[in-house]
């Protein structure tokens, strides 16, 4: 079997731990943004109107692609706007967004599911439930769920993912710690979905209070529990599954094709909340975290903005940095006036530090060493700073999932991660230019041989012509002289009976 | 966000600071000629190395404080005759640092070790000067008077020990006389061991290389001693004379110059050691480190591109 890990990977502890893990319940925020861009597939048509008054839960924009999930009101108002706002991206641009301003009542429109004796639902009335519910992978990547779910048929183990995603964020520690009779239920759910034989929640070997949690619940024998070392990357899904079942998933392949489905904690307790009551995602747990403040997890309302979330916490200094995701994988972000949306795990304010130099890269290996996928970064490196794109790709460029472990051990601080973004960035333009110069080459070989046609086409309608215009004369000539016999015979004749009158 | 690990100027000076156990193992036995030539060589380097990265118009601090102009002085420095003359010094650290680093286009840029580049360029250039090693112990005065050229006394200085060793050998001496006076060696060999083995442990360079170039040279001494060992070194005196250990720590676990895969280490260590007893048995030069290291540089990225490791999902 397997030694419940994979090759690479960096070991780092919490770098701002807090003696409890509990869940501050935000207070009700005044007003919300949410942004109609989902992670994934188009973006979502409002079917609400400025002025209108909604309820918490209610659908307020959809689409009608399969992938995507409808959007709920997190809370109870009026919609005030519906324009361009900032949305928690790292390019800081403006998309479009629906504002509510809450009455402060917090009203739900009234839902119900499977209720809690499930069993009797079907498969496809709860996956239904799970997309109208809005949930989507509230681990970071944001895939909605149900496009799983109805892609799961044939599997065989389900993993649920307590690993946290990377150090310091504690949302999902504290989701399990907290509510884990949900999580454990909405195990059972998930393994009524998809039939798998058996489910496997995976928890790091340094949160032992979520695991003792979840064990008090899992009375079922075809959910186990499994503790992991604490490793950086354990939480990217296809290391879990190498590091859990000794599956390796294929480079451009899906875990089900495996007849594998990973679901994270905080998404199946969604799952739980959809199933059971049909009740919609509008509220995550965040950590806001960060040496500029005390470190605390909260549930908060989606849509509410940065600024509120930090200010739960008490903030100890001016200067401040602020990055959302985690520390190795997430982006910073500008500004604090953007909303926290589904994916939205956790919050990083530091102190304002000195941007640290980067020396040259010495080739000195410690990247290949912890490369988790087993990659050269020092090489894609070289070849992503020269741009030279077809290197990067023989050094396979697009199986790096961006995990930063190389820039975290680089000790020339080089910031790699971000060359092999720039390299993908490139390669897809490079791949979208070269679409359009082979449209533009073929519109133009087809113009050259329409022109040339057109003169063959032409040039043989003109031989045709002259062709028949020949025969033609040719005829009319011997027409003509047929004509001209006739004349000279009638003259003849007259001549002839002329002289014979005469 | 990055570790708290070593950065890369703490890694060049921790490689400086393993390099001190082999340093005192030298001046115990040939005294002061190998201090004079480290300060010689630095001074050197970071006047060469600041004249040419102000050409360039890079930040001259930033380009010294990386501490591998200085790495590079000492490890030549180390590498040739400690009563050189000063200038030979001199004329190969410059050489080291315009054309083996510098000018491809300074730190991590070179594909050869620029410390052997300057060594191989000395000895083509001035093959007297760099075979000509003290017997004894020198004191400061002594060697200020042979490096500055300033008496000329004889009598103080012998052919590189390797040399020498070779030369006896097909003269017919004794090898048992000829292991006593190799005593000093090893000890400077076991002391760039230590050091070496310090690296290991602060995870600055990995065992891949040494491991492979101590068994290149091991398979191959015992195969050529196989075929006549009254002619040849034996095997043990392989990896105890010369510039082994230095070789196999210091020099081929350059990591710019070096493989980078697991396997193409291996691959490129192992050819090292293999070249370094070739050239030592067969060859018309004392030691063989530094073309071994150099012919190998030169098959590095051939190395690397056959030896990707396999990456996650892909057969």
């Amino acid at each position: 079997m397997s030694n419940n890990t994979f090759s690479g990977g960096v070991v780092i502890a919490n770098p701002y731990p807090v003696n409890q893990v509990e869940i501050v319940q935000a207070p009700l925020p005044s007003k919300v943004v949410l942004p109609l861009q989902q992670r994934i597939g188009a973006e979502a048509k409002p079917c609400v109107s400025v002025g209108d008054r909604v309820l918490t839960g209610q659908i307020i924009a959809k689409t009608e692609d399969q992938f995507c999930v409808p959007i709920h009101a997190s809370i109870s108002g009026t919609v005030t706007a519906i324009d361009k706002q900032i949305i928690p991206h790292k390019s800081g641009l403006k998309s479009n967004c629906i504002s509510i301003e809450s009455d402060g009542q917090d009203e739900w429109i009234e839902t119900q599911g499977c209720g809690h004796d499930f069993l009797h639902c079907d498969r496809q009335t709860m996956i239904d439930y799970v997309q109208r519910s809005g949930i989507v992978g509230l681990g970071g990547a944001g895939f909605p769920s149900h496009t799983k779910l109805s892609k799961a048929t044939d599997c065989h183990t389900l993993i649920i993912n307590g690993t946290e995603c990377e150090p310091g964020v504690m949302c999902d520690d504290a989701l399990m710690q907290h509510h884990p009779r949900e999580v454990v239920r909405g195990v059972e759910i998930l393994l009524h979905i998809t039939g798998a034989k058996k489910a496997i929640i995976a928890i790091e070997d340094d949160k032992q209070e979520a695991y003792q949690s979840l064990l008090m619940f899992s009375h079922n024998d075809r959910i186990s529990l499994v503790q992991l070392p604490t490793k950086y990357t354990s939480g990217a899904e296809k290391l879990l599954i190498k590091a859990l079942l000794n599956i390796e998933i294929p480079s451009g392949g899906f875990a089900a094709d495996k007849g594998v489905l990973c679901q994270n904690v905080s998404s199946t307790k969604a799952i739980y909340d959809a199933v059971i009551d049909q009740r919609p995602l509008v509220s995550r747990i965040v950590t806001i975290t960060g040496d500029a403040l005390t470190p605390i997890n909260a549930e908060v309302r989606l849509g509410t903005s940065f600024e509120q979330v930090i200010g739960l916490t008490k903030v100890n200094s001016q200067a401040h940095d602020y990055r959302m995701g985690g520390m190795m994988m997430g982006v910073d972000v500008e500004t604090t006036q953007v909303p926290i949306c589904k994916i939205t795990n956790c919050i990083f304010v530091n102190n304002k530090k000195p941007v640290q130099a980067t020396k040259e890269c010495i080739r000195c290996n410690s990247c290949n060493t912890v490369c988790p996928i087993g990659l050269l970064p020092q090489q894609l490196y070289w070849h992503a700073k020269g741009k030279n794109i077809d290197k990067c790709m023989d050094y396979h460029l697009l199986d790096c999932i961006e995990c930063a472990c190389c820039s975290y051990v680089c000790p020339s601080h080089i910031d790699l991660v971000s060359y092999f973004s720039f390299a993908k960035a490139l390669s897809k333009k490079q791949e979208t230019d070269q679409h359009k110069t082979d449209i533009a080459r073929e519109r133009f070989e087809f113009r050259e041989y329409r022109l040339e046609r057109n003169k063959q086409e032409r040039a043989k309608m003109m031989a045709e012509k002259k062709q028949a215009l020949k025969e033609k004369m040719a005829k009319d000539k011997q027409a003509d002289s047929a004509q001209k016999d006739k004349i000279a015979q009638a003259m003849a004749r007259v001549k002839k009976t002329k002289e014979d009158n005469a | 966000m990055h570790s708290t690990g070593l950065n890369t100027n703490q890694i060049m000076r921790q490689v400086i600071y393993a390099l001190v156990l082999g340093v005192s193992a030298s001046y115990v036995f040939f005294g002061w000629g190998i201090i004079v030539q480290i300060l010689l060589g630095v001074v050197s380097a970071l006047i060469v190395e600041s004249a040419f990265v102000a050409m360039r118009g890079r930040s001259v601090l930033a380009s010294l404080s990386d501490g591998s102009a200085v790495l590079t002085a000492i490890l030549l420095a180390i590498s040739i005759p400690s009563i050189a003359p000063w200038w030979l010094v001199v004329v190969g650290v410059a050489f080291a640092i315009i054309f083996g680093k510098q000018l491809y286009g300074g730190l991590g840029n070179n594909p050869f070790n620029p410390a052997m580049l300057g060594y191989a360029f000395l000895l083509i250039s001035y093959p007297l000067q760099m075979t000509t090693w003290p017997v004894d112990f020198l004191s400061l005065s002594q060697v200020v008077d042979e490096v500055f050229n300033l008496l000329n006394f004889d009598g103080i200085s012998g052919a590189t020990r390797l040399d020498d060793v070779k030369t006896s050998l097909s003269l017919g001496s004794d090898i048992a006389t000829l292991q006593v006076r190799s005593i000093s060696q090893s000890w400077i060999n076991i002391g760039f061991l230590v050091g070496g083995i310090y690296l290991l442990a602060r995870k600055i360079i990995f065992w891949h290389i040494p491991v492979a170039v101590l068994a290149g040279i091991l398979t191959v001494a015992s195969l050529i001693s196989m075929l006549d060992a009254q002619q040849h070194l034996p095997v043990q005196n392989h990896l105890i004379l010369g510039g082994t250990m230095l070789g196999a720590f210091f020099i081929a676990t350059d990591p710019v110059s070096a493989s980078t895969t697991p396997r193409g280490r291996l691959i490129y260590g192992f050819l090292i050691g293999m070249l370094i007893v070739v050239i030592r048995t067969y060859g018309g030069y004392p030691d063989g480190v530094a073309f071994a290291v150099l012919l190998m540089n030169m098959v590095v990225p051939l190395i690397d591109h056959y030896t990707q490791p396999k990456v996650f999902g892909r057969s």
